[in-house]
C-alpha cells in the first residue's frame, strides 16, 4: 500500500518521497509508541487502561477505563488477554507501561492520541468518582470463517446432525492424542486430494492443533464450495471440553 | 492461544490495490501494463505470487494467495526436504513459489522472498531514522497507508490517515501544498 501511495504521490509531482516499508508493525517492535484514535477507543472491542495513580482516576478518568496503576500493572498483566487490543493512558510512566505489555506478549498496545488531555479537549465522555468495574472483561469477537466453540461443540455431541467435523491433524498425532466424536481425520495435506469424502451440503468445521492448520485447509475447502469453518482454539484448553475418543 | 491466524483483468486491478500490503506493488504495476500473455506463461510456467496465508511444518504444507481482488485463490503447496528457500515461507510476508506437479500434489521447488519495488526516486527509510525525525518534530507529512480502522487502532505518532483507494480519489487535495515537503509513507509492512 505505501508503495502505491508513493507511486501517485510521486504522479502529483512530489520531489521528496520516501517509504517506509518495515511499517506500523516493526515501530511497535521497535517499543516506539503507536496510537488509537477516539473514534476506535469509543466504539472498537478495546481494553482502555487508565495508568495513573487512582486517585488521579477517581478525580475523573475516561468513559469506559479501567484503573490499573502503572505499579500494579506487572501483577494484572495476566487478567488481560494477550490478544486484545490494549490502549493505555497516563502521565510519564505510559510509555514504560507500553514496553512492558509488549515485552509481555500483548500484540496490541497503543496510546490515547492526544493524552487524557486531549480527549477532554475534545470534549470526549469522562467519568468521575470510585471504580467499580475492576475485573477486566473482553470477549474476542469471531474472525471471519471461524465457527463458535458452542457451534463446535454442538457438531461434536452429534447434537447437530448437519455438520460434520474434519480433524486436519497428522494420523500420528490422532493415534497418539486420541479424536473427537463424530469426526473424520484428513491431514491438512490430505484434503485436495480427499475432500470429496466430505458433504457439499452439510457444513463443515475444521479442527488442528492450535487452529493454524485448520484456517489453511478452511480456505482451501472454501474455494471448492463447501460450507466450511474452522476453529481457532488450542484443543488441549480445558475450554475446549470436547469428548475425546482415546486411541 | 494459536500460533497463528490470516489477487486480473485491468478492471478489477483497482480492487486489488485497495486492499493489499506493501510488498504488492510490484505485481500490481506489471498487471497495470496490458500483459495478459505474460500473466497466462506465468500460470504455465508453474509460478504462485503473492501473500503466504499459511504454513504448516507438520503437514508440509503453505497456503498462498494469487490473484487480485475477488480473483484471489488460496493455492495450498506442499513442500519437503528437497524444496529450497522454505525460510522464506513466512505469513503475511510475499513471496514467489515455482512449483511442479507430482501426481496429485503440487510442490514447491522454490521459494523466494517478493521484494517491493520503490518508483524511481523514492527511497526507503527505515526505523531509527524514522524514529529520529519524529523525536526532532522535523517538518515531515507521515501519511498512513492502510485502511482507516488500522489507523484507527494504532498509528505512528503525528501520521495522518489516507488510505490508497482515498489518496486516489482525492489525489493531491489531501498531501502537503509544498511539493517540495518531504512525504513519508508506511503500511503494515512485509507482515
Amino acid at each position: 500500500m505505501s508503495t502505491a501511495s508513493a507511486g501517485l504521490a510521486k504522479k502529483f509531482g512530489y520531489k521528496n518521497i520516501r517509504v517506509y516499508l518495515d511499517g506500523e508493525p516493526d515501530w511497535a517492535k521497535a517499543y516506539l509508541p503507536t496510537y488509537a484514535t477516539h473514534d476506535f477507543i469509543k466504539n472498537g472491542n478495546v481494553v482502555l487502561v487508565d495508568v495513573r495513580p487512582s486517585n488521579e482516576a477517581v478525580k475523573g478518568r475516561i468513559k469506559g477505563a479501567y484503573s490499573i496503576p502503572y505499579e500494579q500493572l506487572d501483577d494484572r498483566l495476566d487478567d488481560i488477554a494477550r490478544n486484545a487490543p490494549v490502549i493505555l493512558y497516563g502521565d510519564q510512566e505510559t510509555l514504560d507501561a507500553v514496553e512492558d505489555m509488549r515485552d509481555d506478549g500483548f500484540k496490541f498496545v497503543s496510546l490515547v492520541q492526544g493524552g487524557f488531555a486531549g480527549w477532554i479537549a475534545s470534549g470526549e465522555a469522562i467519568e468521575k468518582g470510585p471504580i467499580f468495574n475492576t475485573e477486566i472483561r473482553w470477549v474476542r469477537k469471531l474472525g471471519k470463517g471461524e465457527v463458535s466453540l458452542a457451534d463446535f461443540r454442538k457438531a461434536a455431541s452429534g447434537e447437530d446432525k448437519d455438520a460434520v467435523i474434519v480433524d486436519a491433524r497428522t494420523k500420528a498425532e490422532v493415534a497418539e492424542l486420541g479424536i473427537f466424536k463424530n469426526t473424520i481425520n484428513i491431514p491438512l495435506d490430505e484434503i485436495p486430494a480427499r475432500m470429496n469424502e466430505l458433504p457439499k451440503d452439510k457444513k463443515i468445521y475444521v479442527h488442528c492443533a492450535s487452529g493454524a492448520r485448520a484456517d489453511m485447509a478452511f480456505k482451501e475447502l472454501l474455494k471448492n464450495g463447501y460450507k466450511a469453518k474452522f476453529l481457532l482454539l488450542n484443543i488441549a484448553d480445558a475450554e475446549c471440553d470436547c469428548e475425546i475418543i482415546r486411541p | 492461544m494459536h500460533k497463528s491466524c490470516v489477487k486480473f483483468l485491468p478492471g478489477l486491478l483497482m480492487i486489488g490495490l485497495l486492499s493489499f500490503g506493501c510488498a504488492q506493488k510490484e505485481d500490481v504495476k506489471q498487471d497495470m501494463t496490458p500483459k495478459t500473455g505474460q500473466t497466462k506463461q506465468q500460470v504455465q510456467k508453474n509460478v504462485y505470487k503473492g501473500k503466504i496465508v499459511g504454513k504448516s511444518n507438520l503437514a508440509k504444507t503453505i497456503s498462498i494467495e494469487v490473484g487480485k481482488g475477488k480473483q484471489a485463490k488460496i493455492m495450498m503447496v506442499k513442500f519437503d526436504d528437497q524444496t529450497k528457500g522454505i525460510e522464506h515461507a513466512i505469513k503475511g510476508h510475499a513471496a514467489i513459489i515455482t512449483f511442479e506437479k507430482r501426481g496429485n500434489d503440487v510442490y514447491a521447488k522454490v521459494v523466494k522472498q517478493k521484494l517491493a519495488k520503490l518508483p524511481q526516486g523514492v527511497t526507503e527509510i527505515k526505523t531509527e531514522e524514522l524514529s529520529a525525525l519524529v523525536t526532532n518534530a522535523h517538518k515531515m507529512y507521515l501519511v498512513d497507508s492502510r485502511p482507516a480502522s488500522r489507523y484507527g487502532q494504532s498509528h505512528l505518532p503525528g501520521a495522518v490517515s489516507i488510505p490508497v483507494p482515498i489518496l486516489k480519489e482525492k489525489q493531491a487535495a489531501l498531501l502537503p501544498a509544498d511539493k517540495n515537503e518531504l512525504l513519508v509513507f508506511y503500511c503494515g509492512g512485509p507482515t
